[in-house]
């Protein structure tokens, strides 16, 4: 009695074996994994997930890379260190994954950078991480090549900033900041532009995530009664400090972060108040994939790419897999890594930023050639420490989206910030 | 000064209607509930799902009071909230609180509530998605009550701080005027005293569970008018609740009262003291400045 | 196999640190009933510390002073005992609900002085320039990890082993004696004050040095690393394993850690692809679902505490 029982659990257990080790290989013949570490239990970090996989399901949709099913593995990182860098470990321990897309903050890239990618040769793409320090650490040569992000230094955020204050004629500005690495950063720079400009901060008031009531940071800030207030908020607490300032008598004229380019944002404020708001963001210049990305994007959630790291996480995805696809078949992190710069080359035929695109990349790419990737952030170009800069726009909230205004190119926008210093 | 006092009192009402329901659970039940704070959650989400029902049944109702924000429809939703956070409040006594009373120690049960808040946060987070939600889009202006010295007020602040103090006074009446008050004092000082007078333990229990929630329910709806509805109300307000129930003094409805107001008052005068990155902490520092002097809370009295 | 091996590697080496942080937890409640609502206060003041002393100096904030590595990790656990006796001589004589709320909002505060003063801990950026010891000579993989693994289970096993001795230690029956019934202690001219005082410093201590080895693990440490969250993950570990038992504490840091870990590798392998949006709000849930059943099931804990015996019966 027990031998058969002995004997039906075995083949229950092979049953069971084979079952799970199937149903990952069903479509294609070959799979290749990444890693995906992003914060999918914030209200923020979900749609950056979804739109990673939106790339990857429009890449798999292309052919695959290297003729292979694109399988993106996502973990939470639940902006926890020690979890986010756990779940990196086994993506690549148990996975073996080559490429890992993310953190979002940068405590949680940051030591996932140096105690998993570094040590396994791993690539690591970060849609959203701001921090300095990781320019720091390419610097001293730490990241040794791996470590890309689509996220454009907050100089330029800041610079263009100052400048449609000054274009405006704005004299004094209050500033609202979010508390974090990114907002710090934000402040500090946004603080000594408008110096630079002759423009006076009035006052600059962090604001916490989470707190009950704004009304003692506003008051604050409308304190020095100033032209116009800067906002670097994401569209959680930017909403709550938008309303409780306009609730309170403060001036419509606002400038905006590109975080704040987010539907619910507008929704909850309501268009009626945002007529004097401007909004900065990097670009693409004049061509089709900015608007491509915004169409393409609707056509498949059924809504605007609305909300803080949506276009960077789309590039940070694609940038990555026409790289993977660039290196062949059973790269490794640092040869995915090295494909970079052929793939996000400014003497390189432009594709495109979707399926249509990749599969022309993969020709080109397959020919020797290299490609120039227009993204949903723009001509995406990193410099040797995985940053990038970009060309800037202004952008003002209509009616069911955004409309630009204004249009900064990468020489302008250079030109700008050297005339700050 | 006067406004940051105005804004102080104002603010901190809504912690002060958390905090009486928190303090007579407390008092009560003798543990500190860190799954309070999800009432007013469910109470905000609650009145959110039937505001939009009444809104678009009886498009009567969707007229606001006065220059008030609210709309009669909000009002009903508050009613229908309080019973279900109410119900909400005692169902998870049963699930949980009251089994672990029974088998473990006090610090079981604040573990306990604990985890229940992080499954209730969630939940809500997977019902309801993660983005901000509002009442009403509408903004409303603050009035200006004088110009000099510049005086502003938002009429739905107002308006809490009014029902809040109703809202106490009622409770006052029924802890200090009622038989079932008295008895629900006798349980609070000893349990086992009360339940020999022929109080009936599991009774008053359950129905110190209703009043907390349907006290939540309401702080719930007003924070979500004053400021916007997202799944982490209870992890933001769980801190300043806790701080204004222990400076008032556990088991004193009227320190909660009082402790609601300087916690508000706090937060906004931090910021004169402080730079504003350090504002989370103002309520603790007021808790240990307050505990400092008076080891029980403003009203509170050592438990026997 | 060797990648299963390097996470398991990896795996043991966070939750052996964090067990020795449980380890310094159940000092302070098991054995002398002080609810520390703040665990992570000085569990960060040991990572700030030894990431400030030991780690090469930077232009926005001070320290830097790049000490030998033991020498900076008992520095750390040093900015802990003075943080955790300045606490405690304010805040032990409070009931102890209110200790641990008091205990709270001093992390709360620990929190936000490292986010918001950069010249102290470079801010909300974090502290980097910190180089692991030994880096250069071997290397950044698995011999490293593993290597690193060896030293944390010592320390891991260096302080069980002292707690087993002090609790088995006239001072350990002191703190049982206070903890169970202060007033006798007192009349038989025990100082509960004091005693209390060096149990929480004690425990802070070790606190103190597990996060001098967790910011060493990692080579960085940011306000992120210091929330409330590690204060319910630690108290969790210890309420799971057994508050009172050392070997309790242990086990509760193991397999609340691998339940953590485990519960977001399931879901995201397991769950379908609709759903993987979800699975971050999902393990939460599923956690706060451990922590109830376990509490409804077995409040005492997995391995509940062995009470010690010092003396046999009067016969």
């Amino acid at each position: 009695m027990k031998k058969k029982k002995g004997r039906f659990a075995l083949k229950l257990g092979a049953a069971i074996c084979l079952t799970l080790f199937a149903s990952n290989s069903i479509s294609h013949a070959c799979t290749i994994k990444v890693g995906a570490v992003l914060p999918t239990s914030v209200d923020w970090g979900r749609p950056i997930a979804e739109t990673a996989q939106f790339v990857v399901d429009q890449v798999n949709e292309s052919g695959g890379v290297s003729g292979c099913n694109i399988e993106m593995i996502l973990r939470d990182t639940q902006v926890d260190p020690k979890v986010g860098v756990d779940a990196a470990k086994a993506l690549v321990d148990l996975d073996g994954v080559q490429l890992l897309l993310g953190a979002v903050s940068s405590g949680v890239s940051m030591p996932i950078l140096t105690s998993v990618s570094v040590p396994s040769n791993v690539m690591q793409m970060s849609c959203c991480s701001s921090s300095t320090a990781f320019t720091k650490l390419a610097e001293e040569g730490k990241t040794e090549g791996l470590w890309y992000r689509t996220f454009a230094t907050t100089g330029v955020q800041a610079a263009v900033g100052a400048k449609v204050a000054k274009d405006r004629g704005f004299k004094t500005v209050a500033i609202l900041y979010k508390n974090d690495d990114w907002g710090q950063d934000l402040n500090r720079l946004i603080a000594r532009d408008f110096t630079a400009l002759g423009i006076k901060v009035t006052s600059a008031v962090a604001i916490n995530d989470g707190q009950p009531s704004y009304k003692a940071e506003v008051t604050n800030a409308l304190s020095g009664n100033p032209d116009a207030l800067y906002l670097g908020l994401y569209p959680n607490e930017g909403t709550a400090a938008v309303r409780e300032w306009l609730s309170l008598g403060g001036t419509q004229n606002m400038i905006m972060a590109n975080s704040l380019k987010s539907e619910d944002f507008r929704e909850n404020v309501g268009l009626q108040y945002l007529g004097s708001a401007f909004g900065t963001d990097t670009a693409s210049p004049r061509v089709a994939s900015a608007d491509a990305f915004v169409e393409l994007y609707k056509s498949h959630f059924g809504k605007e790419p609305s909300g803080p790291g949506l276009a960077n996480s789309y590039d940070a995805a694609m940038i990555a897999l026409l790289a993977m696809e660039a290196a062949g078949k059973g790269a490794t992190g640092d040869q995915i890594a090295a494909q970079v710069s052929r793939v996000t080359d400014s003497g390189g035929t432009p594709i495109t930023a979707d399926a249509t695109g990749f599969k022309a990349a993969r020709a080109i790419l397959a020919g020797g050639g290299n490609v120039m990737y227009q993204g949903a952030t723009g001509n995406v170009r990193f410099d040797k420490n995985g940053d990038v800069s970009a060309p800037a726009v202004v952008w003002k909230f209509i009616d069911g989206g955004t409309k630009e205004i204004e249009y900064l190119s990468l020489t302008e926008v250079d030109e700008f910030i050297a005339s700050l210093n | 000064m006067i406004q940051h006092l105005l804004d102080g009192i104002l603010v901190g009402s809504i912690l002060s209607l958390g905090a009486i329901g928190l303090t007579m659970v407390m008092h009560i039940l003798r543990f500190a509930n860190f799954s309070h704070a999800e009432l007013l959650s469910i109470g905000a989400y609650v009145a959110l799902v039937f505001d939009k029902m009444f809104k678009v049944t009886m498009p009567l109702m969707a007229n606001e009071i006065g220059p008030l924000s609210m709309t009669w429809a909000l009002i009903l939703s508050i009613i229908v909230s309080m019973v279900f956070t109410a119900a909400s409040a005692v169902l998870f006594d049963r699930l949980v609180f009251r089994r672990v009373r029974e088998k473990g120690e006090e610090l079981s049960m604040v573990f306990a509530s604990f985890g229940l808040s992080l499954i209730v946060r969630n939940l809500i987070g997977l019902i309801f998605g993660l983005s901000t939600k509002l009442y009403s889009k509408d903004i409303v202006f603050a009035t200006v009550l004088s110009r000099d010295p510049l005086l502003v007020v938002k009429l739905d602040q107002l308006a809490t701080f009014t029902i809040t103090l109703v809202l106490m006074l009622v409770i006052h009446i029924v802890l200090s005027r009622t038989t079932f008050g008295y008895s629900l004092r006798a349980v609070g000082e000893n349990p086992e005293l009360a339940q020999v007078n022929g109080i009936n333990l599991q009774r008053t229990l359950i129905v110190v569970w209703i009043i907390g929630g349907g006290l939540a329910a309401v702080a719930g709806v007003f924070y979500g008018l004053n400021n916007q509805i997202n799944p982490m109300i209870g992890r933001d307000l769980v801190l300043p609740v806790f701080a204004a129930t222990i400076v008032g003094g556990i088991g004193s409805v009227y320190g909660a009262l009082l402790g609601g107001i300087i916690v508000g008052l706090a937060s906004n005068l931090a910021l004169s003291i402080l730079p504003s990155g350090y504002s989370p902490s103002v309520p603790f520092i007021i808790i240990l400045a307050v505990l400092l002097i008076r080891p029980n809370g403003l009203f509170g009295e050592a438990r026997a | 196999m060797i990648g299963i091996l390097s996470y398991i590697v990896f795996f043991t080496t966070v939750a052996s640190i964090l067990a020795i942080a449980v380890l310094g937890l159940n000092l302070q409640w098991g054995n002398t009933g002080l609810f520390n609502g703040g665990v992570v206060a000085f569990f960060g003041a040991g990572a700030y510390g030894t990431l400030l002393l030991g780690g090469t100096p930077q232009p926005d904030h001070i320290a830097g002073f790049e000490l030998f590595y033991p020498i900076a990790l008992i520095g750390g656990m040093a900015v802990a005992g003075i943080l955790a006796w300045l606490v405690g001589i304010l805040t032990l004589k409070m009931r102890h609900d209110y200790l641990a709320i008091s205990t709270f909002g001093v992390a709360v505060a620990f929190e936000n002085l490292m986010r918001n003063a950069e010249w102290l801990g470079g801010g909300a950026k974090g502290l980097r320039g910190f180089e692991r010891p030994f880096r250069e000579s071997l290397g950044d993989g698995f011999l490293y990890n593993l290597i690193f693994l060896i030293v944390v289970l010592l320390c891991l096993l260096g302080t069980y082993r002292f707690l087993e001795t002090l609790v088995s230690s006239p001072f350990g029956r002191q703190l049982r004696a206070i903890r169970e019934d202060e007033k006798a202690a007192r009349s038989l001219g025990k100082s509960p004050a004091r005693i209390r005082l060096t149990a929480f410093v004690t425990g802070s201590v070790i606190m103190g040095l597990a996060g001098g080895l967790y910011g060493t693990f990692y080579a960085f440490v940011s306000p992120q690393d210091v929330l409330p969250t590690l204060t319910f993950q630690i108290w969790a570990m210890l309420i799971v394993g057994g508050a009172g038992n050392n070997k309790g504490a242990v086990l509760g840091a193991f397999l609340i850690w691998a339940a953590w870990t485990f519960s977001g590798w399931a879901l995201s392998r397991f769950a379908p692809v609709e759903a993987q949006l979800y699975t971050g709000s999902i393990q939460y849930v599923l956690i706060g679902l451990v922590i109830v059943t376990m509490l409804l099931w077995r409040p005492q804990g997995l391995l509940p505490e062995r009470l010690v015996v010092s003396q046999s019966g009067l016969s």
